[in-house]
């Protein structure tokens, strides 16, 4: 799959928009098989988050443990490295959830 | 609404690795031409439902494509909605005929997916999602588990409520000559497979298939005392992107499209005898039964696990054993739905036959949702 370098810095300014932003989680899966530019990853787990503002946002959770993954549990996103370089060797960046204790 | 079905045919579906996509597409159109009574000179257009040609295959203009190869030099075109292509190229092709443009209308459905890496394929299925979705690494398996997670929270839904549609699913599959798959499975088989995207287990998705589908549409009343009518054909939308939504736990694409169709056909689900729906992961199937108004919300999962839609109950679920069984080329499957229920209602389903069935309704999924396609045939004396 193409991921285009003009792509990627296009996003920028939506991604620096969806960062900093507290909220729960909704949904997640522990994801077993992934697609191409994340075999790395795996098993890595996909939640969709619903932040204070009313957004909501399919994204990896990072830094978790099993006590994390449970519906309401509270996130807040950062910025992260997402899938794996393509050939044109740009390092894509994006948003992702993190839990947060309370 | 006056558009009849001529003739229905689908090629076995599975890894047909040795088949090549226009001899799948050769072989359906000329098992559903001859059904017909007609012969290709009386097709006037042709619709082709598919999603991957181009990005597996290198092959886009499939309208041409196939006009070119089954030798009629027709208007054709290909139909593109993720998995619900087939259903949409059937969608287009009713309402062609409708137009008064085209007597006899030709809808075919096709996708070869088996010659390439599962990885490859899955990743190219995301084309069907978001970015967001795409970024974050899901697959159509996280995106049914994730709505799958919360049909378990709101309503209780089990694993082995689940693993119950695959069980007969794979049920029925065993009684079709043309499934990718044919053995039964148990579910404790179900429940102890690999996990693919937490809670859906390997055996709660639908595989990776070829195969090909075809039927012949007419506005000219078949001569057949029996025959099959197309009363309603409707379409809705909903958002790429799952988190977009209000709630998981239903698509209300496929609430609208078939609250709509039911309208159109002046009949309820109450009414309907079979159906073909799209269980792309078995909690599809479950909400499919309650987006449809089959079963309350809530009910569906346990009901499924009690037989309620089995072989031989008043309301047949997936007969052809959906597409977790039967299989999953994606831009066939809506059209293989058509097939299947069309070979119902005239009784001539072979082994899997159903009794005294009129009514058939056909539920094809595109994405996670963001579109649904609704057919109802009936049977018409």
């Amino acid at each position: 799959m193409i991921v285009s370098p003009v792509k990627i810095w296009r996003n920028q300014k939506y991604v620096r928009s969806m960062l900093g932003l507290s909220g729960i989680i909704t949904s997640w899966t522990k994801i077993h098989v992934p697609p191409i530019g994340f075999k790395s990853h795996a098993p890595y787990i996909v939640v969709i988050a619903e932040f204070s503002n009313k957004k909501r946002l399919t994204s990896q959770l990072v830094d978790w443990e099993e006590r994390h993954l449970r519906l309401g549990q509270k996130v807040v996103t950062v910025l992260r490295k997402t899938r794996d370089p393509g050939l044109e060797g740009v390092i894509p960046y994006g948003v992702k959830c993190k839990p947060l204790d309370s | 609404m006056k558009v009849y079905l001529r003739g229905a045919a689908t090629t076995k579906f599975g890894e047909l690795w040795n088949i090549s996509p226009r001899t799948l597409v050769g072989n359906a159109v000329n098992d559903a031409l001859t059904q017909s009574g007609l012969n290709s000179k009386d097709i006037q257009a042709i619709f082709v439902g598919n999603m991957l040609s181009g990005a597996l295959g290198n092959q886009e203009h499939l309208g041409a494509f196939f006009a070119e190869e089954l030798g009629m030099i027709v208007p054709a075109m290909r139909v593109e909605g993720a998995c619900a292509s087939g259903g949409l190229a059937m969608h287009a092709g009713v309402l062609a005929a409708l137009s008064g443009s085209y007597e006899n209308v030709l809808v075919v459905g096709v996708e070869k997916m088996t010659d390439y890496q599962p990885e490859e394929v899955a990743s190219l299925l995301m084309g069907a999602g978001s970015e967001a979705e795409r970024e974050a690494g899901a697959t159509f398996p996280a995106l049914y588990a994730l709505i799958a997670r919360a049909h378990m929270e709101k309503y209780g839904t089990t694993e082995e409520e689940m693993a119950a549609v695959s069980v007969k699913n794979h049920y029925h599959a065993s009684l079709n000559s043309h499934a990718h798959f044919t053995s039964p499975v148990t579910i404790k088989k179900v429940l102890r497979s690999p996990v693919v995207a937490s809670p859906l287990k390997l055996l709660d998705c639908s595989p990776i298939s070829d195969g090909a589908a075809a039927v012949v549409i007419s506005t000219v009343k078949p001569k057949s005392k029996k025959h099959v009518a197309i009363v309603a054909s409707s379409v809705s939308t909903d958002t790429l992107g799952l988190s977009e939504r209000h709630d998981l736990t239903t698509l209300q694409s496929a609430v609208r499209a078939s609250s709509n169709a039911y309208e159109i056909a002046g009949i309820g689900p109450k009414d309907v005898d079979v159906a073909e729906v799209h269980d792309c992961f078995t909690i599809a199937e479950i909400i499919a039964m309650e987006d449809l108004g089959f079963f309350p919300r809530g009910i569906a999962g346990k009901s499924i696990l009690e037989g309620e839609t089995r072989i031989g109950k008043k309301l047949v679920v997936n007969i052809s054993g959906g597409l977790k069984a039967s299989g999953h080329p994606v831009g066939a499957t809506g059209v293989k739905q058509i097939v299947e229920t069309y070979q119902q209602l005239l009784g001539i389903a072979g082994p899997k036959q159903i009794q005294g069935a009129r009514v058939g309704l056909t539920h094809n999924v595109g994405g996670s949702g963001a579109t649904a396609v609704i057919h109802i045939l009936a049977l018409q004396s």
